[in-house]
């Protein structure tokens, strides 16, 4: 078990809800967002999927139309993310050295791997794009920040599915403890393709668009496709100067030999259950041994990092008691973070 | 870094075109063997072959672990993991030991999805199957792993580009001395592709000629695959078994340049500071350094910078680029690089780096030209990638 105390100072969110703290807290309040519709390919012609979408054009208050040239949109929602959550911060380490970049993604910037293959599907092997080749590598977002941020610092991106965030943050925690760094902009990002709607299609047939998202019915799926970034800045706690949010103050990812090993009996979990009925067993058994849940996921859809928007929401609702947010995977891994308000 | 942080490595494993295990590898590397040819694992329409360094051992093609079959970055990972996890005793692993074993994949193509057979019938209206979807859904290279043993510590699997084998190590040595885990394998893996073969001879930065990195005429890299990994546990360990010690991580570095997508820092500004870093962590003075296994892409931007970066922080300690044995193997490359570094310590000796030819006067400092005894038993083993990001770790001789 990994107890790190981690200062969360400044959060940024872009997702099917808006974008922003305050929208996010808005969304907490009112009913769900209501998806957009999007055709996808189908064996039969076409059809409509729900997806939460996000909207990246707050981006303009953060940088000039030319900076972001040649940016696409999975680096767009980072970009958003991560400024939101360094304004939110206040000023930082004045050394840009002292900053580190973390994202973590469960896909990458699928949109622009496959603008890059059409670029030479049909065409050609001499018409591949450089431009579309080298927006398409997984750490392109946390290029995009590095650059346009001017954070010198070590920078990574971790790809690991539904365990991404956890995995990316037990990273961050060794960064901090070690003092490589003084803070991270830490995040996540996943986007939609029309690949993702398709094959969301085929693997889920009837099911693929529910009239809502039930992440408590464990057995069924109904889950909607998001899209989206979350970023916050975090830092080692001081005794000096409280956090402005919360602390992050244990981070388990992996498979514990019993669920009461990480999660204390009595304890208030929010889960990123999403619909999945290929998670739900898991759910199932921790739900079962808590008294007390929440679900969030029908704010911002179904991701493998929609974790981090848990986190998010864990740390602004500043609760007395610690919220454990817990993340599963298909194959029984288990993803926790707990945050506290002190 | 303090002796407490100082990580042993237990484990090696190594596939590449040198060859199939280290011992093979470490062989083929001082007979200086160098097989590019024009690929063969794929077809490709551009009017000129460049050449590759692919595997030509045979690699498995099913595992209980993959349900949906293996992809071949897969099949490599595995080939070196169970290597390195030999070479460890670890295996037979008996999970009811309940180790904390982590597992840290540096890759490029095994977390991304390009399949071309199912992108081409998606995009021309053919409704292909989504098997490959689901392969690559079952395949993440991390966790392919420790399915396959039964291990239950956390998995990651790195996107740092062609830094990523690099930073797994790096990211392993610290998940062992923060005590996240007993054990990890941190390595990396990546395969030969089509998609990557046009990528990098779309940017202009492939060599028609077998490479030739910081020579005068170098014209680009070569690209390579294989993998390779390190079986890291802490220095003094009481577990059990705890196996003779191959060597050391002793630092770990990065930086980004903040500078530019795909193009170094003219100035190295990165690499300089991960350098520094990597050499204060590990409590290292450049004089101590017994050689330099460089990154030396052999594209000209590449090489300029770096020449420039080792000439000002290491004079007159001896480097060389084994990507002209392996090609540049891209998420691998650090891993298999920092096998190679090993092996070399052990050694005592580095070949000469391969392909390199003639002098360049735009570059401040120089390849090894000969086969070289080296003195002292600490080396760097550097990475840069694309997005600006630069790592480097010190690796000590046992």
């Amino acid at each position: 078990m990994n107890r790190p105390r981690i200062a969360i100072d400044g959060i940024g969110v872009v997702g099917g809800f808006g974008s922003g703290v305050e929208q996010l807290e808005a969304a907490l309040h009112n009913a769900n967002p209501v998806p957009s519709r999007v055709v996808v390919q189908t064996d039969s012609g076409t059809d409509e999927l729900s997806l939460y979408r996000a909207d990246t054009s707050r981006l303009e208050e953060f940088f000039q139309k030319r900076e972001l040239r040649r940016i696409d949109h999975y680096a767009r929602m980072a970009l958003l993310a991560a400024s939101m959550a360094l304004k939110d911060a206040g000023p930082g380490p004045a050394e840009s050295l002292s900053t580190g970049v973390i994202v973590a993604t469960g896909y990458g910037p699928h949109r622009t791997t496959f603008s890059f293959l059409d670029s030479f599907i049909n065409a050609g092997d001499s018409y591949s794009s450089p431009t579309q080749f080298a927006s398409s590598v997984h750490n392109a977002a946390a290029a995009y920040l590095s650059i346009l941020l001017r954070q010198k610092g070590p920078s990574l991106t971790v790809s690991q599915f539904d365990m991404s965030v956890t995995s990316a943050l037990l990273t961050a925690a060794c960064w901090l403890k070690e003092g490589r760094v003084d803070r991270i902009l830490f995040g996540v990002v996943d986007e939609y393709s029309d690949v993702l709607g398709y094959s969301w299609y085929r693997l889920f047939g009837k099911e693929a668009a529910p009239e809502a998202m039930r992440p408590l019915d464990f057995e069924s799926q109904t889950a909607i496709p998001g899209e989206g970034s979350c970023f916050f800045t975090l830092s080692p706690a001081k005794d000096s100067a409280k956090a402005k949010y919360a602390y992050m103050d244990q981070i388990f990812s992996g498979f514990p030999s019993s669920v009461e090993e990480v999660l204390p009996s009595g304890a208030y979990a929010i889960v990123a259950s999403d619909g999945r009925r290929d998670t739900g067993r898991f759910y199932a058994e921790i739900v079962r041994k808590l008294t007390d849940v929440s679900c969030f996921s029908p704010l911002y859809g179904s991701m493998p990092v929609g974790q981090a928007y848990d986190i998010a929401i864990a740390a602004i609702r500043k609760d007395e008691k610690p919220i454990f947010c817990v993340k599963c995977s298909n194959t029984g891994e288990l993803g926790l973070v707990s945050v506290r308000r002190d | 870094m303090s002796d407490r942080s100082r990580v042993a490595i237990t484990g090696l494993g190594c596939i590449c075109s040198l060859g199939q295990g280290v011992k093979q590898c470490g062989e083929a590397l001082f007979q200086k063997r160098r097989l590019p040819a024009v690929p063969a694992l794929f077809k490709s329409s551009l009017p000129i072959p460049y050449p590759v360094f692919e595997v030509k051992a045979s690699l498995p093609d099913t595992s209980p672990g993959a349900k949906f079959g293996l992809t071949r970055t897969s099949a490599l990972a595995l080939v070196a993991a169970d290597e390195a996890l030999r070479d460890a005793g670890l295996l037979p692993y008996d999970p009811t030991l309940r180790l904390r074993i982590g597992v840290i994949v540096g890759t490029t193509i095994g977390s991304m999805f390009n399949n071309l057979t199912f992108y081409k019938g998606f995009a021309n209206g053919r409704h292909p199957e989504p098997t490959p979807v689901l392969r690559f859904l079952s395949n993440n290279p991390a966790a392919l792993i420790a399915r396959r043993y039964g291990f239950s510590g956390p998995c990651q699997t790195i996107g740092n580009a062609c830094a990523s084998g690099t930073d797994a190590i790096g990211i392993g040595a610290s998940w062992i001395s923060s005590n996240l885990c007993d054990i990890v394998v941190a390595g990396g893996a990546d395969e030969l592709s089509r998609v990557t073969y046009n990528g990098f001879t779309s940017l202009m930065v492939t060599d028609d000629q077998p490479c030739r990195p910081f020579d005068r005429e170098r014209k680009g890299l070569n690209l390579g695959e294989g993998a390779a990994f390190l079986i890291l546990q802490p220095v003094g360990s009481k577990k059990e078994g705890m196996p003779r010690i191959k060597g050391y991580i002793a630092g770990y570095g990065a930086a980004c340049d903040a500078y530019h997508l795909t193009a170094p820092s003219p100035e190295g500004l990165g690499l300089r500071n991960a350098i520094g870093q990597a050499l204060a962590v590990s409590g290292r003075s450049p004089n101590s350094i017994s050689f330099i296994n460089a990154h030396g892409t052999g594209t000209q931007d590449n090489d300029k910078m770096e020449s420039k970066v080792l000439h000002d922080l290491l004079p007159g300690v001896p480097f060389l680029s084994t990507k002209g044995f392996t090609g540049h193997t891209l998420g691998a490359a650090g891993a298999i690089e920092a096998v190679l570094t090993v092996v070399s310590l052990w050694e005592k000796r580095i070949p000469p780096s391969p392909g390199f030819v003639l002098p360049d006067p735009d570059l401040p400092a120089i390849p090894a030209r000969e086969a070289q005894k080296v003195s002292g038993g600490v080396a760097l083993s550097e990475s840069i990638a694309f997005g600006g990001h630069n790592s480097v770790i010190v690796v000590e001789a046992p």
